[in-house]
């Protein structure tokens, strides 16, 4: 009888317990979780400006509510008291302290964030080669205070192009263009970058315009006495060829072109590296953060700008006359176009 | 036995069919003609002088057709000269050519009149020559500045 009775009583716990287990099952899952508001950041040091810019912004929580209701100022930027400062240190100590203040001087592109103010921190501050620099900020909203530290680079000295007129400079099908440079002490990757500049006449009108062409990154190599980068004549040719377009009555001029070489830091070389596109089987990659407290990059550069530069005769005769550019309307080294010239 | 090396035959000749032996072609930038070409070196030195090292360097290293072309400027080939490397090559069908060399002089004050660079700073000295490519020969010439 008593055996019954608890035989009895156990299945009613059970069945009431599975009752309780089947009822708290649901399949609706809320995916995002509400939003932390964690900040983002993003400051490049550069040694070769005057003022520096520190970028300071919050996460903002993509739901199938935001496309009805874009995203207001508020929702992007931190409200109450920031401080955004940056420290020189020499042997571990302090020695200057640059107070960052907002400004709204460089504008936004438009798109689905708010573009009306871009808020950003500056401070006018020169950058001291070789030097640990420490970024801090507080954030009396979240009573919270966001850290990093980056060490700047050494100055980047370019052995070619040198900023001479005489030596002109030929890019052109078979001959390519080798920029050198010596390593940068703490860099970890490098950039260079060809500005074509050229007059273009159309309806009596002249405008100045240019072509940037970006080139591939360049790593830092153990133990060479310099670093280079090969810039291809043939490929010259089709990149005019694909960012120009044939037009009646326009008439160009080719004026020169710019160099820039840009060595970033360590830090710039794992970001980079972590939001490059994927190979292989890991389809997704950590991005690169090293802001204790946020996310973003703390990141130091060093570029030097090479400009004026004059291109040979040959190359602006195969501007004029080569067989993917010959219809852009360039005029030859005479500033002729004189069909009788073909290359 | 004999069926299935029959098979094998069929299947082998099937997979040999379905290889596509196009090749893709790739775009050199060159119009595609076949020139035989033979090779001028060039080596280019830069004398020495009273001025310390890397205030005179390599300026210009141009190829042209003939004489008249040479010193209008029309040149064929421009080769992108650095401060270190000292050869340099052009591929050009064979035939007689005439190079010219440039020096320039970068010193400051005026190392560069006592050296005997015209107008001083940024004066340069040319040397010009000619030379002879053949089919599938390297050419060497050694361009030589006047003191």
């Amino acid at each position: 009888m008593t055996i019954n009775k608890r035989t009895t009583w156990h299945r009613l716990l059970f069945a009431v317990l599975m009752a309780g287990l089947v009822s708290s099952c649901t399949t609706e899952i809320d995916i995002n979780s509400e939003n932390q508001n964690v900040p983002i950041v993003y400051c490049v040091l550069n040694s070769a400006d005057s003022f520096q810019y520190v970028r300071l912004q919050k996460t903002y929580l993509v739901d199938s509510k935001a496309g009805e209701t874009p995203p207001d100022q508020d929702s992007v930027y931190f409200s109450g008291e920031i401080v955004v400062n940056i420290e020189r240190l020499s042997e571990g100590q302090v020695v200057e302290t640059h107070r960052f203040y907002p400004t709204t001087e460089i504008p936004k592109d438009s798109g689905f964030f708010p573009s009306e103010k871009n808020i950003l921190y500056r401070a006018k501050m020169t950058i001291v080669p070789n030097s640990v620099y420490r970024l801090y900020i507080y954030l009396g909203s979240k009573e919270k205070v966001l850290y990093s530290e980056a060490t700047t680079l050494s100055a980047l000295k370019v052995l070619n192009p040198l900023p001479l007129k005489q030596r002109k400079i030929s890019l052109y099908d078979g001959t390519n263009y080798i920029c050198q440079w010596e390593p940068v002490t703490n860099a970890g990757i490098y950039q260079v970058a060809v500005r074509f500049k050229y007059k273009e006449t159309a309806g009596g009108v002249t405008k100045t315009k240019f072509i940037d062409w970006p080139q591939a990154l360049a790593s830092q190599n153990a133990g060479s006495d310099y670093l280079s980068s090969s810039i291809s004549g043939a490929r010259f040719m089709h990149i005019l060829d694909e960012n120009l377009a044939v037009e009646a009555g326009v008439v160009r001029q080719v004026i020169g072109l710019d160099f820039y070489i840009v060595s970033g830091s360590i830090e710039m070389s794992y970001y980079i590296q972590s939001t490059s596109p994927t190979e292989g089987a890991l389809m997704e990659k950590p991005v690169y953060n090293n802001i204790t407290n946020g996310l973003g990059l703390f990141a130091t550069e060093s570029r030097v700008n090479i400009p004026d530069l004059i291109l040979s005769p040959v190359t602006i005769d195969s501007i004029a006359y080569g067989q993917y550019t010959k219809n852009l309307g360039f005029l030859d080294h005479n500033n002729d176009r004189d069909s009788t010239n073909s290359y | 036995m004999k069926r299935f090396s029959i098979l094998a035959i069929l299947a082998g000749l099937v997979f040999l069919v379905s290889c596509d032996p196009e090749v893709i072609p790739v775009d050199t930038g060159g119009d595609g003609t076949s020139k035989v070409l033979g090779t001028l070196e060039i080596e280019f030195r830069v004398p020495s002088s009273i001025l310390p090292p890397y205030r005179v360097l390599r300026a210009d290293l141009s190829v042209a057709k003939d004489a008249e072309s040479l010193y209008k400027g029309k040149f064929l080939q421009m080769a992108n000269v650095y401060n270190s490397q000292m050869t340099y090559t052009f591929n050009l069908a064979p035939g007689t050519y005439y190079y010219q060399a440039g020096i320039i002089c970068i010193a400051q004050g005026d190392s560069c009149t006592a050296a005997s660079f015209p107008g001083g700073t940024y004066g340069m000295k040319w040397a010009i020559g000619t030379a002879e490519v053949k089919q599938d020969k390297t050419t060497h010439v050694i361009p030589q500045f006047t003191k």
